[in-house]
């Protein structure tokens, strides 16, 4: 569902060029539970957020859906975020004063849905991250890892076919991070494609692929066996 | 309907986070636009047109039909009486009334104490030439000596507390007076017709008396006059009619320019008969001034008033640049979010609604503000220069330029803001 061809991205500030991705040809199929790693400042983030449509990119292509990114509009941008994707950060990026289940609305906000069907898809996400009873709650008034949770809600709420996590577990300890983890891996099993940058070797292997980011290139990937996982 | 409260829900959040910096932002903004506004309501009030339909074709001639010789003076303001006569035997204009005004004391019996009165002593013209409206009973049905006299609604209610008091009798300066008519609510502001010396800031007379009868009954101008020869201003009734008594204000109405062309030809001629005839030795210096031009004509315009409209003017200015500094802030601190809500999936069109709320909010806030700050200003200007009172009211079109004022200004205030917010890059806040 995702093909990069020879996608490449250059950051000019006024003293330096920066090529913070050359000549990427990435193919995902859905499905699949990727893990991306690689140093820091290889250019992991920012191919997550290209594939998120965060950012531009100066060369090659990006095809979602056997459909090219290109020249779309903000709006049809906007929508394809919205309703494709889910972000999942490592700051969690909750807004602290809106509660949880606020928190949680916000991209169901955008989508134009009513009141009854947003509450659905609240609850059901929030049941399955096992937060129901704290949807009250602000975000500040939770442990790290039920944070990245309810930032999991969010992102799953508006039932996404491709997860985009940036060291979901950077900033949790083990035991938090591993819940976190089995989480993901439920999501996956439910049929969501998950690209997930990660530090951590465990989580890189219980992945069902990886790649590898150095300098801007990708090393090593693994290419995707769908027998291989299922007999796993 | 449900976005909107959204939307609102957002913005009052994003107020609550930083309520200080928010609340200067309007108190900035309120401040500059009210006393912008209290000022720019003065400014306008004083400038504006009582007459717009007639403005342009009501006259005020001017001439040197003094016994004395002056070859570079202007034409005085004031007419005599014989001069106002002469003038008046043209049947060019469409209408025509001279004027002066008087103090007087105005009572219903004699057991009741006097209530003083301002007296316009004029002509029957003077009403149709200016709008005046009426409530009750008629106007003179010439410009003859008569007793009676017309009254201002707020008078009649005054004296005798009630408006319908036509054929009534009343006790001016203990001379017996029937009412034959009662003026609507009427306010010329500014009250053009008596231009000289700055009196159109004052508030329209209380009773109004025949030209005629104001001279048999000796009322002394209040305003300008200027005598000649052995005249005395004192004598107006058995002197004002026939001696160089200097006290009469005229106005003509001229339609056409052609009219208005045949009076000015009408007053030279004049001029050259009078010199003529030995009575006055200055060269011709007629003036003929339209409505609208007195005000300029006799250097009223205030210049102290224009030059605090320029200032707050500017200091409305510095508001807003101070207001937008502010915001900008303000907006540069919730771009963490907007960039949030970009990745989640927001189109910048449904951002630029959510800042239009924000805006909305603002300019809320901003004009109940400006509002009561302009009503305290008003207020004081009122305390410190009472005679200007008259022009501080307020109406319904004011206060909607208010509003649009309002919502202009903060559109300029949050609308760079705005645009840097929705078009800042998405992803560099969210990265880490
Ligand atoms: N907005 C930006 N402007 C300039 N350079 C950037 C920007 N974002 C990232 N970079 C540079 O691009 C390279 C890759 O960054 P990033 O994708 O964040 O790396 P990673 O996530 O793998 O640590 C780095 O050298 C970084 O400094
Ligand atoms: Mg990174």
């Amino acid at each position: 569902m995702i093909t990069l061809t020879n996608l490449g991205k250059v950051f000019r500030t006024e003293l330096i060029e920066t090529h913070a991705l050359r000549d990427v040809n990435l193919q995902v199929n859905e499905g699949e539970f990727a893990a991306l790693t690689g140093p820091s400042g290889s250019g992991k983030s920012t191919l997550l957020n290209i594939l998120g449509t965060l950012e531009s990119f100066d060369s090659g292509d990006y095809q979602l859906d056997g459909k090219s990114v290109k020249g779309l509009s903000d709006a049809a941008l906007s929508k394809l975020r919205n309703e494709k994707i889910g972000f999942i950060f490592q700051s969690f990026n909750l807004i602290k004063d809106f509660s949880i289940y606020d928190n949680i609305e916000l991209p169901l906000r955008y989508r134009g849905l009513n009141a009854t069907v947003r509450k659905q898809r609240i609850e059901r996400a929030l049941e399955l991250v096992g937060l129901h009873a704290r949807r009250d709650y602000l975000p500040g008034q939770l442990s790290g890892g039920q944070q990245q949770r309810v930032a999991i809600a969010r992102a799953i709420a508006g039932e996404p076919r491709i997860l985009l996590a940036d060291e979901p577990t950077g900033n949790l300890d083990s035991l938090m991070a591993r819940q976190v983890m089995e989480l993901l891996e439920q999501i996956n099993r439910q049929g969501c494609t998950i690209l997930m940058v990660t530090h951590d070797p465990d989580q890189a292997r219980r992945a069902g692929r990886n790649i590898q980011i150095i300098d801007g290139q990708l090393h090593d990937s693994t290419m995707y066996d769908p027998l291989a996982q299922h007999t796993a | 309907m449900e976005q909107l409260f959204y939307y609102l829900k957002v913005s009052w959040f994003s107020i609550k986070r930083a309520p200080l910096p928010y609340m200067l932002t309007v108190l900035i903004l309120s401040l500059g636009l009210g006393v912008f506004f209290s000022n720019a309501t003065f400014y306008y009030r004083m400038n504006s047109d009582p007459l717009p339909d007639k403005s342009d074709k009501l006259f005020f001639p001017m001439m040197m039909l003094v016994p004395y010789q002056c070859s570079d003076c202007k034409a005085p303001p004031v007419l005599s009486y014989s001069n106002v006569a002469k003038l008046a035997a043209s049947d060019i204009p469409s209408a025509r009334a001279a004027m002066y005004s008087a103090d007087g004391y105005l009572r219903q019996h004699a057991a009741q104490p006097p209530t003083p009165v301002t007296v316009r002593i004029t002509q029957r013209d003077f009403f149709s030439m200016f709008d005046v409206p009426l409530l009750h009973g008629t106007i003179w049905p010439d410009n003859q000596a008569r007793d009676e006299l017309l009254l201002s609604k707020a008078t009649a209610e005054k004296i005798l507390g009630r408006t319908d008091v036509v054929g009534q009798q009343l006790l001016l300066d203990d001379r017996l007076f029937t009412i034959i008519g009662v003026l609507d609510d009427w306010q010329m502001l500014p009250k053009l017709y008596d231009a000289y010396n700055r009196q159109y800031l004052n508030p329209a007379e209380d009773i109004y008396l025949p030209l005629e009868s104001g001279y048999d009954y000796n009322y002394l101008s209040n305003n300008n006059s200027s005598t000649y020869d052995d005249a005395d201003y004192r004598k107006l009734a058995t002197d004002g009619r026939t001696k160089a008594i200097h006290q009469l204000q005229y106005w003509v109405q001229l339609d056409t320019p052609a009219q208005q062309q045949a009076y000015r030809q009408f007053m030279a001629n004049l001029v050259t008969d009078e010199k003529a005839a030995g009575r006055h030795p200055s060269p011709e210096a007629n003036q003929l001034v339209m409505l609208r031009d007195i005000v300029r004509y006799f250097g009223g315009e205030s210049a102290d008033i224009k030059a605090f409209a320029i200032v707050t003017l500017l200091f409305l200015l510095v508001s807003v640049f101070n207001a937008s500094h502010l915001s900008l802030n303000r907006y540069l601190s919730n771009q963490y979010e907007f960039s949030l809500r970009r990745a989640l999936g927001a189109n910048r069109s449904q951002l630029q609604m959510q800042l239009l709320v924000d805006m909305g909010l603002m300019s809320t806030f901003t004009l109940a503000g400006a509002a009561v700050i302009a009503y305290g200003c008003t207020k004081l200007m009122n305390s410190l220069w009472p005679a200007n009172r008259l022009f501080a009211s307020w109406d319904v079109q004011l206060m909607l330029a208010l509003a649009v004022l309002t919502l202009f200004c903060s559109y300029l205030v949050t609308l760079y803001p705005s645009l840097r917010a929705s078009f800042g890059s998405l992803n560099k806040q969210l990265k880490e």
